[in-house]
């Protein structure tokens, strides 16, 4: 009994014993301690404060003091993991045995992957985003530059690359025609992007600024994922959230609308509806055009976005627009020297896209579906030239996000292209069905340099030909804001449709491009220097054995063939500044272009007609606080053009004078009985500058007309009213 | 009787070691809470916030399972973001809170309202970096967070306070000011009275915060 008595009594004394041991075990200091300590340093050997020292699973560890260095006790013993964390770099980690009574050890942290030591492949793109750290614009940017009049492609033409052409619509890109850059929405080829083409006078987009989260725009070596264009992309994502809910109501000079969002959790909904007339504007404002039916128009959209699932969105969009008009435009072949147009034109697009990721996200897939339907109903003193076309297209990428920012992407198109032309009673149609399939893979060799090589193969069933467009680029991080970059590619595109129609056996045209970027992104200033050098091929050539038919709308009958070349070579720049003044934001942009072909129907090469030498504008943003007002002024710079002159022996010799334009435009935001209210004004060419864009000659030569904006210095009111208190805006929404 | 003896002393010892490293974690966290409590929040030094921030760090490790050495690790990022000298460095702060509270939310095992609240303050901060560019985004996800957690638990006075100091700080022109905020304000502070955090490491900052703005929006 008291032999139990006495075992029991020390199994109670060496559980009290193991007790107290695990009660000191963590709070005591005493013998049996090991001393770790130590210097936390990056991969240049800077002392890293702050850094977090600790062994793994334990509650022993310490802060490396102002010098990078640690110093802790533990009374953990054998083998022990010891780490050191320090946000933005790689967690180190290594093993001890804690056998001496002290420890030292020295940790060489790596930084993780970020936007400022990893290398971004720029060359050719000018984005504006949000969630791009390397964007140089912000997509409000675009609603807020004068002179744009809230048109996507009029702040654009800003940027370095492009060149102004006043009296056609379409982006020109160093040294590309309108109908070189192809717009883009998520992924999707956008059939009419402007408003139906007339004589002489500038379209806008159709697509409201606010429906985009990003553009991006390229002025050449683009991607594998993208091609039909022999210059340039003009990439629009759509905004995956309605951003208010409740009503809107929008007033101005040319149009009266409404708008209405409601967004639950997963789901949201958009809805426009406008009424337009020029009209009350025109007048107001002295036009340079003779308008027997100011413009009118009436439009609709509606969006729709679901979240299905964690990461999916489905986003559906769908418009309807339906115009008319009639003008007596200028035509220097006819007696009385003007042709009557009345167009009536009816457009609707309607585009899905879904969007998914798996395995957390390192597959990601984008695909959509769109169609688009257009008809212009068109007579030209009172003959028909009704014009009509239709375009089917659905579209899957896969993107695969491998380690080390490593990436690679699959994708395949199909479209199916209707179009049909009236010309003077005689009905053209054509059909195209083009399908491209590509795969691109973007390489980090380290950080500082990255590769994205691409290939594109396109066949078209209409030329029965494929080719092959192969896509490359490097970038190289110089500094830690600065890089250079370097992209190469091969470009193709169908020739216009209206060769089409009588030559079904040409081939694509070709451009080839070789672009040299170098950027500094620092402290909210951006210096960006792209030089370039294109060479087109397989151009397309028309010869009509007759003089030159200077008319842009004549429709071409003579012969055709691939046999044209050319080339364009040059360089732009880039200067932001958000700094130095505050409130105050400014940006200077220069474009040199030397281009020369030899297609269409020259005889032999010369400068087009829409090419400028020297573009230059600068843009300017003041904020002023205490009124909520926004002001900003536009000034841009376009030197001549050559236009044809029937008497001059050189062919396109002569040139325009030069283009200038100063425009201002200020926004204030007010609210009313809890009603948020945008004014805004603008005033575009306020020097009341007589700009002449190009000259065309009556057919003996002996009168020119000099081709101009509608309207020389011009103005523009309107309002935008937002009717729920919940309403949420700020000064960007000037 | 011997073998019951041992096994009841086994099971004391176990129970003890388990109690013991329990008491360890509360304290480790009472400690280290206490420290976070005294750094002023006018000036959120981040040298102080990052050895805080340590701190949380290391008990989380070494406590794999439990949710609110995260949560504050992140409260001291989010406060850190709030200091940052750039909007880059605020950003490496915020994405640290941000991947913190996704790890505390899968510890937590359901929805929490002060993750959710917590989520709510660092998108806030965030917008605030930049919010010439940033309104639009952010704005939407604070709502979002904000009315998450408003399901959950409605009498969090957390939610009000970041509430009403969102709009505080928001000109009068675009539906914010002082005004706007006092009802909210005074909610939190009407609420933090009749708070009762469920332990001593529970979330319960903001009571001093909600009523010195309450102040400021009463002058």
């Amino acid at each position: 009994m008291a032999d139990r008595f006495v075992s029991s009594k020390t199994q109670n004394l060496s559980a009290m014993k193991l007790f107290y041991y695990l009660l000191f075990f963590s709070t005591t200091v005493s013998y049996g301690q090991t001393v770790v300590k130590g210097k936390v340093l990056d991969k240049k050997g800077h002392a890293m404060p702050g850094a977090n020292v600790f062994l793994k699973g334990t509650y022993d560890g310490t802060t490396t003091d102002s010098s990078g260095v640690f110093y802790f006790k533990t009374f953990e013993k054998d083998t022990v993991t010891l780490v050191a964390s320090y946000v933005g770099f790689e967690i180190a980690e290594t093993k001890l045995s804690l056998k001496e009574k002290e420890i030292s050890h020295q940790f060489r942290l790596e930084e993780l992957a970020n936007e400022l030591n990893t290398v971004v492949i720029t060359a050719g793109a000018f984005d504006a985003s949000d969630e791009k750290r390397m964007a140089m614009l912000k997509p409000l940017d675009i609603v807020t530059t004068a002179g744009a009049a809230a048109d996507i492609t009029g702040a654009i033409q800003f940027l370095p690359g492009a060149q102004r052409v006043g009296e056609q619509e379409g982006l020109f890109v160093r040294g590309g025609s309108g109908q070189e850059t192809k717009v883009v929405i998520d992924g999707m080829i956008v059939q009419n992007p402007f408003f139906s083409s007339l004589p002489d006078v500038q379209q806008r987009g159709r697509f409201n600024p606010f429906m985009f989260k990003g553009t991006s725009f390229s002025t050449g070596g683009y991607s594998a994922q993208y091609g039909q264009a022999l210059s340039s992309v003009l990439l629009l994502n759509t905004t995956d959230k309605a951003s208010n809910n409740g009503l809107g109501i929008s007033l101005n000079l040319a149009n009266a609308g409404l708008n209405y969002d409601y967004a639950t959790k997963n789901q949201s909904v958009s809805a426009v509806a406008y009424y337009g007339n020029l009209k009350p504007l025109f007048t107001l404002v002295r036009q340079n055009v003779d308008w027997l039916h100011e413009p009118e128009f009436k439009g609709s959209s509606l969006t729709y976005r679901l979240k299905p699932t964690k990461y999916g969105v489905l986003k559906v969009y769908g418009m309807y627009s339906d115009s008319r008009l009639s003008m007596n435009s200028k035509d220097p072949s006819s007696e009385s020297g003007k042709m009557k147009l009345d167009l009536k034109n009816r457009n609707a697009f309607v585009t899905s896209t879904y969007t998914d990721q798996w395995r957390e996200g390192k597959w990601l897939l984008n695909s959509g579906f769109s169609y688009s339907r257009n008809k212009d109903n068109m007579t030209f003193d009172a003959a028909n030239f009704d014009r009509f076309d239709e375009r089917t297209q659905a579209r899957l990428v896969l993107t695969g996000l491998l380690s080390g920012n490593n990436s690679i992407l699959f994708g395949g198109e199909a479209h199916i292209i209707n179009l049909q032309n009236g010309v003077n009673g005689k009905l053209y149609h054509l059909q195209d069905r083009y399908t491209t399939v590509f795969a691109e893979s973007e390489i980090y060799v380290t950080r500082l340099l990255a590769g994205r090589v691409g290939v594109r193969g396109e066949y078209s069933a209409l030329l029965g030909r494929f080719n092959l467009a192969p896509r490359l680029s490097f970038a190289y991080k110089t500094g830690k804001y600065s890089q250079v970059s370097l992209a190469a590619g091969q470009f193709y595109q169908n020739p216009d449709y209206r060769y089409l129609y009588r030559n079904k056996n040409l081939n694509f045209e070709r451009a080839d491009h070789l672009i040299l970027n170098f950027q500094i992104i620092k402290n909210q200033r951006t210096f960006r220097f792209e030089t370039f050098y294109k060479n087109y091929a397989q151009l397309v050539r028309e010869f009509t054995g007759q003089a030159y038919d200077a008319d842009p709308y004549r429709f071409p009958w003579g012969t055709t063939s691939n046999g044209g070349h050319g080339y364009a070579r040059g360089f732009d720049f880039f200067w932001r500044d958000q700094k130095t003044i505050k409130n105050f934001d400014y940006w200077v942009t220069y474009s040199y272009v030397d281009s020369k072909r030899l297609f269409q129907q020259f005889d032999h090469s010369a400068t087009p007609t829409f090419i400028s030498h020297h573009n230059a504008s600068l843009i300017t943003k003041k904020w002023f606080d205490k009124i909520q007002t926004n002001l900003s002024m536009t000034y841009a710079f376009t030197s001549g053009r050559p236009y044809y002159n029937p008497n001059s022996k050189e062919f396109l010799a002569n040139r325009t004078p030069t283009v200038h334009n100063l425009s201002i435009q200020a926004s204030k935001l007010t609210s009313i009985k809890g009603n948020l209210i945008i004014l805004y004004a603008s005033v575009d060419n306020i020097l009341n500058i007589k700009n002449v864009f190009t000259y065309r000659y009556t057919p003996d030569g002996k009168t020119r007309y000099a081709v101009g904006p509608q309207s020389y210095r011009s103005f523009f009111v309107g309002t935008q009213i937002m009717l729920s208190k919940k309403a949420k805006v700020d000064k960007n929404d000037l | 009787m011997k073998k019951l003896f041992i096994t009841s002393a086994l099971l004391l010892v176990s129970m003890i070691s388990v109690f013991a490293q329990n008491e360890k974690y509360v304290q480790a966290m009472e400690s280290s809470i206490g420290l976070l409590n005294k750094v002023d929040k006018a000036k959120n030094d981040p040298v102080e916030l990052q050895e805080i921030a340590n701190r949380f760090e290391r008990i989380g490790t070494a406590e794999a399972k439990e949710w609110l050495p995260r949560y504050y690790a992140a409260y001291c990022y989010t406060l850190m973001g709030l200091s940052g000298s750039s909007i880059e460095e605020k950003d490496k702060f915020l994405d640290k809170a941000d991947g913190l509270l996704k790890e505390s939310e899968t510890l937590a095992g359901k929805p929490s309202d002060e993750i959710l609240i917590m989520k709510a303050y660092a998108a806030q901060i965030r917008l605030a970096a930049d919010a010439m560019n940033r309104w639009q985004k952010y704005g939407a996800l604070f709502t979002e967070n904000i009315d998450a957690a408003k399901a959950i638990n409605g009498d969090n006075p957390r939610i009000y306070y970041l509430e009403g100091s969102s709009l505080f700080f928001k000109p009068e022109e675009y539906g914010g000011g002082k005004k706007v905020a006092k009802p909210l304000l005074e909610k939190s502070v009407a609420k933090f009275s009749t708070f009762k955090p469920q332990s001593t490491i529970a979330p319960q900052w903001g009571k001093m915060e909600a009523e010195w703005m309450l102040s400021q929006a009463n002058q």
